[in-house]
């Protein structure tokens, strides 16, 4: 406590002090319960501490003054609009009675909040999009920092926090927040993380600190690996499909080649009934040769059965003269049908030849596709 | 004018004829010949036809033919001369025809004679050349050594 004959060298003493402390302070002399003299610091003020303003019973100052007791207390941010740290010391007269108090008022700035200035111009650059830094008390916006990249011109300092915003619900939950959020709301797809802040004694949560960054590299890959993943499954589709044609080519193939091995056995049955149709010439004519001898043998009584004699052998020769036609005619077909066989081989060589090249654009395929999901699980990570 | 009818066969290129009057009947050559011990090469040996023993000789060997194989198409020719049969082996016989006396060219005896008389003249017929065999001398002409 200050006895009353101090109360000047006090005063002197605040006067030179008020600018020295760091973040500001408000000293303050009162009388009874009215403040009588006042000393702030150039870049702290408090309007209620102002000469002449009376306090009321409630305030740490007047109940320092009634229990003689230096009192120190924390004023939330709903007394004065920001939280202040309050010293009231009782001034003793010459009697013992409290006759008023020395006050010192200091802003209650939470670390964070103290060094946003420092580390967010820095901080905010740091990211390869940019990056919008922003701390709130509990109601609004306190501090922002926007980079050079990127910045969110609908949130400034003084913004009403809404329950819809992240820092309105970290507040709230009292959890650290961390979402993503397409490009519908602000015009990018953004990753806002937001965390509570705690005072000094971790109990209450007094603000949150917020950083914002754009995710336009990152979900256009995201996109990109998704486009990717769409078209080889496209393009595995189609591979599958020619493979299965290739397969079909192979089998169809593999039925021509048997039909045309039985084109070549039925022209050797051809052949066959053809070297009969020989034989039975064969034996018409040395029948019709034997019949003309006969009739010669007969004389004159055999002439009749010498023109049908004639008749056999020319018939014979008929007969006889297809078996070379019906050669040749099977022999074109052989020549043919081996021509078919040889052009066949090749295309079953060639469709070989196709679904190994397919099995290996297949193989590509796979290995494109494990890379590209592997591509996409990275571009969720980003 | 008379005309004769001729059985023709070939032999090798050649072509030969004989007076049907001597041919019995063609056959095709029988898998079962038995053989006759030491005879010279073209007797083939001995078949039985309808119940009768025919000797039958390959006319290519007799007649000093180099190639001698058979085909599909060679066949025994069984030659009647009065009471004896006689089988020829011939390179297919192809036909019997009707050719008139005078196309049928004399050989001059002396070249007839040096083929040992089996020629008896050529059936000129068209381009063909046809050796006409005499078929009277034959049996003896081919059977004497």
């Amino acid at each position: 406590m200050i006895a009353l004959a101090g109360i000047e060298s006090c005063k002197t003493l605040a006067e030179f002090l008020a600018n020295l402390i760091p973040g500001g302070v408000v000293f303050g002399l009162v009388e009874k319960d009215t403040f009588v003299w006042v000393k702030s610091s150039d870049s702290f003020t408090l309007d209620f501490i102002k000469v002449g303003n009376k306090l009321s019973d409630d305030t740490t100052t007047m109940e320092a003054i009634r229990e003689k007791k230096v009192l120190i207390k924390n004023i939330p941010r709903t007394v004065y609009g920001m939280r202040v740290s309050m010293v009231s010391i009782p001034v003793i007269d010459d009697n013992g009675d409290a006759v008023g108090a020395f006050s010192i008022a200091f802003p209650k700035l939470h670390p964070v909040a103290a060094a946003f200035g420092n580390f967010a111009p820095i901080l905010a650059e740091m990211f390869h999009e940019g990056s919008f830094l922003y701390m709130s008390d509990l109601t609004k916006i306190a501090y922002a920092q926007p980079s050079q990249k990127f910045d969110m011109p609908s949130i400034s300092v003084g913004y009403e926090l809404r329950e819809a915003d992240i820092a309105y619900r970290v507040i709230h939950s009292k959890q650290p927040i961390i979402e993503e959020i397409d490009a519908s709301k602000y015009g990018d797809p953004l990753s806002i993380a937001n965390y509570p802040l705690y005072d000094d004694e971790n109990e209450n949560i007094v603000a949150t600190l917020g950083i914002v960054t754009p995710k336009k590299t990152a979900v256009a890959l995201r996109e990109m690996s998704d486009n990717l993943e769409s078209s080889l499954e496209g393009i595995a589709a189609a591979i599958e499909q020619l493979s299965a044609s290739a397969t079909e080519i192979h089998s169809n193939e593999g039925a021509l080649n048997t039909d045309i091995n039985e084109i070549i056995n039925i022209s050797e049955k051809i052949n066959e009934v053809s070297a009969f149709i020989k034989e039975i010439a064969d034996e018409t004519k040395m029948l019709g040769l034997n019949a003309a001898i006969e009739a010669a043998r007969a004389g004159d009584a055999g002439r009749g059965f010498g023109v049908v004699a004639e008749e056999i052998r020319n018939l014979s020769a008929q007969s006889k003269s297809t078996v070379p036609k019906i050669k040749e005619l099977t022999d074109t077909i052989k020549r043919k049908v081996d021509e078919a066989s040889r052009k066949s081989n090749l295309s079953l060589d060639a469709s070989q030849g196709q679904a190994a090249a397919v099995e290996e654009v297949s193989a590509s395929i796979e290995e494109i596709t494990s890379m590209s999901s592997e591509l996409s699980n990275i571009a969720k990570t980003l | 004018m008379s005309i004769m009818q001729l059985v023709v066969f070939r032999l090798g290129d050649e072509e030969y004829g004989i007076e049907i009057g001597f041919a019995q009947e063609i056959i095709r050559i029988p898998e079962l010949i038995t053989k006759i011990p030491d005879m010279p090469l073209y007797v083939e040996g001995l078949i039985d036809i309808r119940g009768k023993v025919i000797p039958i000789i390959d006319l290519k060997k007799r007649f000093g033919y180099e190639k001698t194989e058979r085909s599909m198409d060679s066949r025994l020719l069984i030659l009647d001369f009065e009471s004896d049969l006689l089988g020829i082996i011939v390179d297919d016989v192809s036909e019997v025809i009707k050719v008139e006396e005078q196309a049928i060219e004399k050989l001059s005896a002396e070249i007839s004679s040096l083929g040992g008389n089996r020629i008896q003249g050529i059936a000129h017929i068209d381009e063909r050349l046809i050796l006409l065999l005499n078929g009277s001398k034959l049996k003896t002409e081919v059977l004497k050594n």
